[in-house]
Parts: C-alpha cells; sequence; structure tokens
C-alpha cells in the first residue's frame, strides 16, 4: 500500500485511489476517492493542486472536505451545533467537552472562495451587504450563513471580541445584525503582569496578570452557562478536564508531527498537507475523534518516512519559515516548485498547538490559553516566539504571507521582519495572497525563487 | 568564453554578449516588451548573434532572467532579477553594498554582503506609485515627454507635496494641482520625491553605503538626488543602468558553464 513519496495531481489519485484499495485499503465512512469533491462538491481548485499520494493524506483531505456532510448529519441527529468564531483553539475545546454538542469554526468558509473559484458566489453576498474586499476574506463567512449552503445554522453563535481582529469583529457585527444572534464574550489585550502584580503562570514561561486570567475566565464561565443550557445539561470539572486531554492528544500528536517535519533532513509530508493538518488544531474538523485519528495515521506515516529516509524535494531545500496562512492553498505548492520546504509555521493561532495545562483547574488553564493567543499579544511578542522557532528549526529564510484586508497584516509584518532581520539576519519575503492567486504566479514565483537563490548564495559565505 | 543574457522585462527586453575572459560587452540590444514575448525574446537574441558577428555555436550558455524570464524557451536556464541586478551591479561596482532597481513596473532594493552576496531583498511590484509607471503617467498628464521630465523638475523652486499613495488617484491630485496654478517644474519635482519616498520605504532601517541605482528609470538624473535626500545618503546611477539585469544573467551563466565543465 505505502509507496515512493510523490506529489501526484487529482487525476493521478485516480489511479492511485485504485491501486491503494486493490491492496487493501481500509477508509472510514467519509472516505472515498478525491475527485468527488472535485465533481460532485465544485471544489474545482483540487484540479490545480498536487497533493501528498499517501493513503493518510487522503483521509485527512477526506475528512476536511466532508465537513459540511458531517455538519448537517449532526442537525439530523439532533447533537446542537455551536458556531465558535475568531478564538481559534479555546472555545471547541469547552464545547466538546459535552456529549452532544459539535463545534465547528464559520470562520473556515474564507477558504470556500479559494476551493471553489469564486463559484460559490460568498464574496458577492458579502459585497451586497457591504462588507467589500476592503475586508478580510473571512467576510464570506457572511454568504455561508445567508445561503446555508456550507454549514447548517448553528444553535449557538459564540464570538470573541476586544482584543481580536477589527476585521473580523465588523464582519461578526454584521452577521448578528441579520439575525444571527451572537453571545460576545471579551478578550483583553495581553499585557505583562506590573510589579507587585498577582501573576499566573504559563508553561513555557510566559507570565500573566493574574486579573487578566480571571476575566477571561469569567467570560468562558459565561459561554460554559449557555452550552449547558443548549446541551442540557452542567458541565462537570471532570467532564472539561477529560475534554482538555482529548484536546491535547491532537495537539500532542500535531507537535510531534511538526517537530519531525521541520527537522527531517528532507521534508517527510508536503507543505500543503502540514497546513491543512495544523489546520485541524483549531477546528478538528467537527469531529476531534476522526481528527485525532487522521492526524496520528498521518504521523505514523511521516515516522516511516523519516526512518526510511524518504520524503519530497531535495536535502538542501531552502528552510523557509512561514507566516499566516494563505488565501490560494496553490501557493504552499509554489513553496516546493521554487526548491524550498517548510520548516516552521506561525498560522496566527500557535496557542491551539501549544498543550492546554492539565495540573491548572480546567476553566483556568483554558483562560491562559486563550490569553496566549498571538492576535491578542503585541507583533513584538510574536515576532519573539517567531524568533525563537527559526533558530529552534534552523530556518535560512522567512515567508510572511499577508492575507489582503486582513487588518492584523497591515503593518505587523514590518515587525516580524525588522525582528528577523535584527536578532538573526536572515532574508524576508513578504507576499500578499488573494483567494485565487493565479493572475500573481509569476509575481509570487519571481519572490519565492529570488528568496532561494539568496538562501543558498548565502550558505557559502 | 561567451555568454549571453537576456532580462525580459515587464516594459522591454534586455540582452547581452559577454565575454567572460576580457569582462567585455560584445553587443547589447533592447527592444519594447510585447505580446509575443517568446518570439521577441528570439528576434532580439539573433540581432544580438548578428551585430556582434557570433555564430550561436560559440555561446557557451544563456541566461533568461526578468518576469518573463520562463518564456525565453531557447535560454540554458532561468535566474530571478534579484540575483542578476545584483551580479551585474556588482561586476560594474564592485563595492556596492545597496542596490535601487527601479524600473517601468517595479522597483527593487537588494542588500549584499561585503563579498557581493545577496544579503536580502525587497520588492514592489504590486503598486505603480515606486515605479518608472508614475512618470510616464505623470508626463502623459502634463504633456512633456519623459526624457524633458529630469530637466523640467531642476527648474522645481518648491516641489509640490504629493500625498497619494495610489498613481491613479494621484493622478487627481496632480489635476487639482494644475488648477490650483501650481506650476509644472514643481509637479514633476514633487512626482520624483514620492517615487523616492516609496522606494525609501523599501529599505526600512537597513541601508548599507555605497548605494547604486539601476533600472530604466536610473536614466533620469533627478530620480538619483530625489533618492539621495530621501535616503540622507549619495547615490551613484551605474553605467547603462537598463543592461545590469542581463549582464549579471550573462556573468551567472559564465560561473554556470564553468562549475559545469568536466
Amino acid at each position: 500500500m505505502s509507496a515512493a513519496p510523490r506529489q501526484i495531481s487529482l487525476d493521478e489519485w485516480d489511479d492511485r485511489y485504485r491501486e491503494l484499495h486493490a491492496s487493501g485499503l481500509v477508509e472510514p465512512a467519509y472516505g472515498g476517492p478525491l475527485r468527488r469533491h472535485f465533481e460532485e462538491g465544485h471544489d474545482l481548485r483540487l484540479r490545480t493542486l498536487r497533493f501528498d499520494n499517501s493513503a493518510a493524506s487522503l483521509r485527512l483531505w477526506n475528512l476536511l472536505l466532508t465537513e459540511e456532510d458531517r455538519l448537517r448529519e449532526c442537525r439530523r441527529q439532533g447533537r446542537k451545533l455551536v458556531g465558535t468564531m475568531k478564538d481559534l483553539g479555546t472555545v471547541p475545546v469547552m464545547a466538546y467537552a459535552f456529549p452532544n454538542l459539535t463545534a465547528f469554526y464559520p470562520d473556515g468558509a474564507w477558504w470556500i472562495p479559494c476551493v471553489m473559484e469564486f463559484s460559490d458566489g460568498l464574496l458577492r453576498i458579502a459585497d451586497s451587504l457591504g462588507i467589500d474586499d476592503s475586508f478580510c476574506p473571512v467576510r464570506a463567512m457572511l454568504g455561508a450563513f445567508l445561503t446555508e449552503a456550507h454549514f447548517p445554522r448553528p444553535d449557538l453563535l459564540v464570538c470573541s471580541v476586544g482584543a481580536t481582529c477589527d476585521d473580523f469583529s465588523c464582519i461578526a457585527q454584521r452577521l448578528n445584525g441579520l439575525g444571527f444572534p451572537i453571545l460576545w464574550w471579551e478578550i483583553p489585550h495581553r499585557r505583562p503582569a506590573e510589579s507587585g502584580e498577582a501573576d499566573f503562570l504559563m508553561p513555557g514561561g510566559m507570565t500573566l496578570p493574574m486579573a487578566q486570567v480571571g476575566l477571561v475566565k469569567s467570560e468562558l464561565a459565561r459561554i460554559q452557562s449557555a452550552m449547558e443550557e443548549l446541551a442540557g445539561e452542567r458541565l462537570a470539572e471532570t467532564m472539561l478536564a477529560a475534554g482538555i486531554r482529548r484536546a491535547n492528544r491532537v495537539r500532542r500528536c500535531l507537535e510531534e508531527l511538526r517537530r519531525r517535519v521541520f527537522m527531517a533532513d528532507q521534508s517527510p509530508l508536503p507543505a500543503l498537507e502540514l497546513l491543512i493538518a495544523e489546520m485541524m488544531a483549531i477546528h478538528f474538523c467537527s469531529d476531534q475523534e476522526q481528527a485525532a485519528q487522521a492526524l496520528e495515521e498521518l504521523l505514523v506515516q511521516v515516522r516511516a518516512r523519516v526512518e526510511s529516509g524518504q520524503g519530497f524535494g531535495s536535502s538542501s531545500a531552502a528552510r523557509i519559515y512561514w507566516v499566516n496562512p494563505v488565501s490560494d492553498l496553490r501557493v504552499m505548492n509554489l513553496l516546493e516548485d521554487c526548491g524550498a520546504r517548510l520548516c516552521g509555521t506561525d498560522n496566527m493561532f500557535c496557542h491551539a498547538l501549544d498543550l492546554i495545562p492539565e495540573n491548572l483547574p480546567p476553566l483556568d488553564a483554558l483562560a491562559g490559553m486563550a490569553l496566549m493567543d498571538p492576535m491578542v499579544g503585541s507583533a513584538a511578542e510574536r515576532a519573539g516566539r517567531i524568533c525563537q522557532e527559526m533558530q529552534a528549526w534552523r530556518c535560512e529564510g522567512l515567508v510572511i504571507s499577508r492575507i489582503p484586508g486582513a487588518s492584523h497584516c497591515a503593518w505587523e509584518g514590518q515587525i516580524i521582519a525588522d525582528l528577523v532581520h535584527d536578532r538573526l539576519d536572515l532574508p524576508v519575503v513578504e507576499l500578499e495572497v488573494p483567494p485565487v492567486a493565479d493572475a500573481f504566479q509569476s509575481s509570487l514565483r519571481s519572490r519565492l525563487e529570488a528568496l532561494v537563490e539568496t538562501i543558498i548564495s548565502r550558505r557559502t559565505l | 568564453m561567451i555568454t549571453a543574457g537576456i532580462d525580459a522585462g515587464s516594459r522591454a527586453i534586455k540582452a547581452v554578449l559577454w565575454e567572460s575572459e576580457t569582462g567585455r560587452l560584445l553587443a547589447t540590444a533592447i527592444i519594447d516588451q510585447g505580446v509575443a514575448q517568446a518570439e521577441l525574446a528570439r528576434d532580439i537574441y539573433q540581432n544580438l548573434l548578428q551585430t556582434a558577428a557570433v555564430d550561436p555555436s560559440r555561446v557557451a550558455r544563456v541566461v533568461a532572467t526578468g518576469y518573463g524570464r520562463n518564456l525565453v524557451d531557447f535560454a540554458t536556464t532561468t535566474i530571478t532579477e534579484i540575483t542578476c541586478h545584483a551580479r551585474g551591479v556588482r561586476c560594474l561596482a564592485p563595492d556596492v553594498r545597496t542596490i535601487i532597481e527601479i524600473g517601468g513596473q517595479d522597483s527593487k532594493l537588494i542588500r549584499l554582503t561585503a563579498s557581493g552576496a545577496v544579503r536580502d531583498f525587497a520588492m514592489n511590484d504590486r503598486c505603480a506609485a515606486g515605479t518608472g509607471r508614475f512618470l510616464e503617467v505623470v508626463a502623459n498628464r502634463l504633456q512633456i515627454p519623459l526624457a524633458d521630465l529630469s530637466a523640467l523638475a531642476e527648474k522645481s523652486r518648491k516641489p509640490a507635496a504629493i500625498s497619494s499613495m495610489c498613481v491613479v488617484f494621484a493622478e487627481t491630485e496632480i489635476i487639482g494641482l494644475l488648477a490650483g496654478g501650481t506650476p509644472p517644474e514643481d509637479i514633476v519635482a514633487g512626482i520624483h520625491s514620492a517615487v523616492a519616498t516609496r522606494v525609501a520605504a523599501m529599505a526600512g532601517r537597513h541601508v548599507d553605503s555605497p548605494i547604486y541605482f539601476t533600472g530604466g528609470v536610473a536614466l533620469i538624473p533627478r530620480m538619483a538626488s530625489a533618492l539621495s535626500e530621501i535616503l540622507g545618503q549619495p547615490i551613484r546611477t551605474v553605467e547603462r543602468p537598463c543592461f545590469t539585469g542581463a549582464l549579471g544573467a550573462a556573468v551567472l551563466a559564465a560561473s554556470q558553464e564553468l562549475v559545469a565543465q568536466p
């Protein structure tokens, strides 16, 4: 069933799928050939992508691309749906602690215009609501709510505000005004504890002011009450603790997966599949158990490739750290086409990749993790973490991918670039990637190729 | 050894034939870019060979650079314009530490190490402000030949402040300035400063001297002084600035050929 690692097209996946089946591939209920998402789901972008040829990656893609079906099935079964917005990794942990709640991220609709190559019409709906392209592509979410073509109307909508993205707050406010009532919760801008102020030590050494942790904890308690009402049962501390352990199963798996991918001599997993895998940390694709299993299978595949010395590209590929997810998935393929590999990422949700402390009262632990969100701290703090990881993972260059219209991207790129220049003296390239970047391919390619050439020439210094 | 460099830029294709032993340019050619880019590149290469009376079999290697580099189907290999400009300018000015390249539709800032390797770079190819296109728009609007802009700007006594960050809005601003009686020379001088400011923004806090200026816009003398004023450092313009990308490509072609030889 195993084959040498190769990136293959959608067409090539047809043959590969038959080959896997002939050799006894057993798939979960959401399994099947990748092509059906293109033909039935109109996920047109798939025909332009190149995919990892492993059965584990097929499962990952199938899990991702069947989320809409899964949410509808949840609704049919009478499970309650919670739309969790903006916090990127905290509230779903609480939702999945209830046996009859399913959480999902409506924010994830930002990739629909890319995956469906604008055939979804979601951005046009957002335009018509006055949320035009001066806003982040996550505005596609508005169209998804109104059409219900991508997810059913949730039973509860939760969204963080305060020290969050301005764009997102505007979009969510518009949604609220359209008859989708939102339970807002406040997250403060993270600051260090002042002299004499009680503090709260997080794993990794960051200290948070106890007052901020207390505020977030009280906000999470409000969400907990709303979820208890929806679920029809009280969330015992033991249930939340078990929910945290389940989330940590996913996070532990991702921690090893990333370490192995970033540190291997030859990359054992393409950048595209790693990006999809990392996204599981925040939303579990609406099925926490299946997300954990799919990632564990992927980890087994990656371990096997590392142990057998197999991988993608050259072992001398330029080692790139990537900041911010791309609106157009095809750009992750382009990185490898240009002779580079992914050796580090910061996709604005690194707090969802860190283990949640299991030795603290569960709500305290969740509140602390919410405050670790890179977007609620300063850009300089985020830049500091990026520098540390770039050193640890022996990165040779940095790509900062800007999301058109996203307010949080306006200036932070320069702050991150300056710190990487000052501390590490490494080259940095900033890219702006729209949802379908075909017209910018040559420009994006030039920048990435120039970065790779620069890295290679610096090796001889 | 004779090598060729083809710089298929967004506005023009530039080509050079270079002899590595003497470091001499045997021929240069430039032609406006068009729709049939591959054909234009082939034509300019043929012209180059004819001008230098060099048989194609004597050309050891052809390296293509620029946005259209992948369309130059007879090239042995391709290299980005960042690396090529760096090598081309370094060939002409070995002490270079920073390169500012402003072309018709993009601009670049390249920082080099003391040994001439690219340390890092910044590019602007998403906004016409900060490129030669800005100057073209202004020349058209003021009905002045592009070549005369520099001389006109030198007459300015009070350069106009052009605050728009976008060429389209800047054009509107120019109409307003003209309507308000601002002399054309002050507008032109203001535009030079606006382009220079935009380019300087790419430099951030890291600009090492000496700084060399290249690209088609470097042919406009006033631009170098505008950049110098904004950056607070002297700016040196390289010889034949249109050809540094193609020259770098030819020099890199020779290096590649030496490595490839058994």
